[in-house]
């Protein structure tokens, strides 16, 4: 008979059977065997593999310290030698579903063994690590656990057995990956026959699907621009010179906060770009290009425009993940709003 | 079901034998309703809590069901029930629970 396959199970502590809110800030521990969750997963592995240990941690220490958090739990599923780890799944939890992307995504990059996760396709750690694991597409709560856990039992025996996989017959969420095949027709053809379909009010399905932008309907018009404070936002990376708050190139982490009281004009010796997903030289050359302080304090000074906010707010959103940028964005709105500002320009790159 | 409910609920099937508890819900609403029965009866559906696992199959009722009902004095009923029995989708509710119960109740 061959070995079965380790599994390591990861947990947050409300389905490690610890505690619910009041237990969220506990350190990551482990146990042997299986727990909560890890009895079903039990059942639907069968006699393939074995959960040999769970790990568990609190929604909030993780949140709070990612990286530490990220280790101790790798140290812990280390120590089982496992030869594939499961997390969750955590439905729309949002802690709950970072942290297991987080430790599927340190799995596989540092002990190289398949991982599965299951979340709510809104989950915001969907956004942040659907490219790099495999995300079971689960219901948005603990009552979809039923359906979810076989699903994600089935995807992770043929991970650890080197089957390939498809996420339609599979159910996880796509990863953007794009792999070449020989079609019998035609690029054309094809897209021609879709668009008969599609005029037909047919049935189609696309080759590319686009992704899902939001549609953010405009504010009303400001009645008087001569009386507006008027702020600039930018996800165009311009920073002080030597960028102080080191916002990252890409995948920003957060964003600056910078007092430009009294400057009439940004220059290369007082600022720059921090932003490493375009060509930096004409932005360093000339920040302006990126942040126009030079022509709002042109506007300001015709009278077109009140007064220009004392502070910009700026990040990278170079690979920056929707969720992050949503959270800066809810952030600097409420500043802003506070600050009585009337109107944003926000410039990207 | 939250975990202390589910603890309580365990210990008292065990204390009493579980052919001698009797569950009756007052959720408000179906789906929840249902939950409630699934943990009381063929174990907690989101594993997460001690009766995961744990097939109690205890008779489990709701509140609004006509057998419930008519073993209330029904002023008390009148009083204490009747204005969330206008509100709530009485149907739905009977129909979820009860379908739980024949499915997974031993007794």
């Amino acid at each position: 008979m061959t070995r079965k396959i380790r599994v390591v199970h990861y947990l947050n502590q409300f389905f490690g059977q610890i505690g619910g809110e009041d237990k969220a800030g506990m350190q990551p521990m482990d146990k042997a065997g299986h727990v909560g969750p890890g009895m079903a997963f039990a059942a639907a592995l069968k006699d393939q593999a074995e959960i040999v240990g769970t790990v568990i941690c609190g929604d909030t220490y993780f949140g709070e310290n990612m990286e530490t958090a990220t280790k101790e739990v790798l140290d812990l599923i280390a120590k089982y030698e496992p030869d594939l780890v499961i997390a969750g799944p955590a439905f729309n939890a949002g802690r709950y579903g970072t942290a297991c992307g987080a430790v599927c995504s340190a799995v596989a990059d540092k002990l190289q063994i398949p991982v599965v996760t299951g979340m709510y396709p809104e989950n915001p750690g969907v956004d942040m690590f659907r490219k790099r694991i495999h995300i079971v597409e689960t219901s948005d709560s603990a009552a979809g656990m039923r359906q979810a856990v076989p699903k994600m039992a089935k995807l992770a025996l043929k991970l650890a057995n080197g089957e390939p996989t498809d996420s339609a017959v599979d159910g996880y969420l796509t990863r953007g990956i794009r792999k070449n095949y020989f079609a019998k027709e035609r690029g054309s053809a094809r897209a021609v026959e879709m668009l008969v379909r599609k005029l037909g009010g047919e049935e189609f399905v696309t080759e590319y699907p686009m992704p899902q932008f939001d549609r953010v309907d405009p504010n009303p018009a400001i009645r008087d621009m001569a009386k507006a404070r008027i702020a600039l936002v930018t996800s165009g990376g311009i920073v002080p010179k030597g960028n102080p708050d080191h916002i990252e190139s890409s995948s920003a982490s957060k964003y600056g906060k910078y007092d430009i009281e009294g400057i009439d004009v940004l220059t290369a010796a007082s600022h720059e770009t921090a932003h490493g997903g375009y060509d930096p030289v004409y932005a360093n050359g000339n920040p302006n290009r990126v942040l126009p302080v030079d022509v709002m304090r042109d506007l300001e000074r015709e009278g077109a425009i009140g007064e220009l906010h004392r502070y910009y707010y700026a990040t990278v959103g170079n690979g920056t993940s929707v969720a992050n940028a949503k959270k800066y964005a809810a952030a600097i709105a409420k500043e802003l709003v506070e600050a009585e500002v009337q109107g944003v320009i926000l410039t990207s790159t | 079901m939250d975990l202390e409910n589910q603890a309580r609920v365990k210990e008292l099937a065990e204390k009493y034998g579980a052919e001698n508890v009797v569950v009756v819900i007052g959720g408000a609403e179906a789906e929840a309703s249902g939950l409630t029965a699934e943990t009381v009866t063929a174990g907690d559906p989101t594993y997460a809590g001690p009766l995961a696992g744990v097939q109690l199959g205890l008779s489990v009722w709701h509140i609004v069901e006509d057998e419930i009902k008519a073993e209330i004095d029904p002023a008390v009923y009148e009083d204490q029930v009747s204005m969330m029995e206008m509100v709530l989708d009485v149907d739905a509710i009977k129909e979820e629970v009860s379908t739980i119960r024949e499915q997974y109740s031993k007794y």
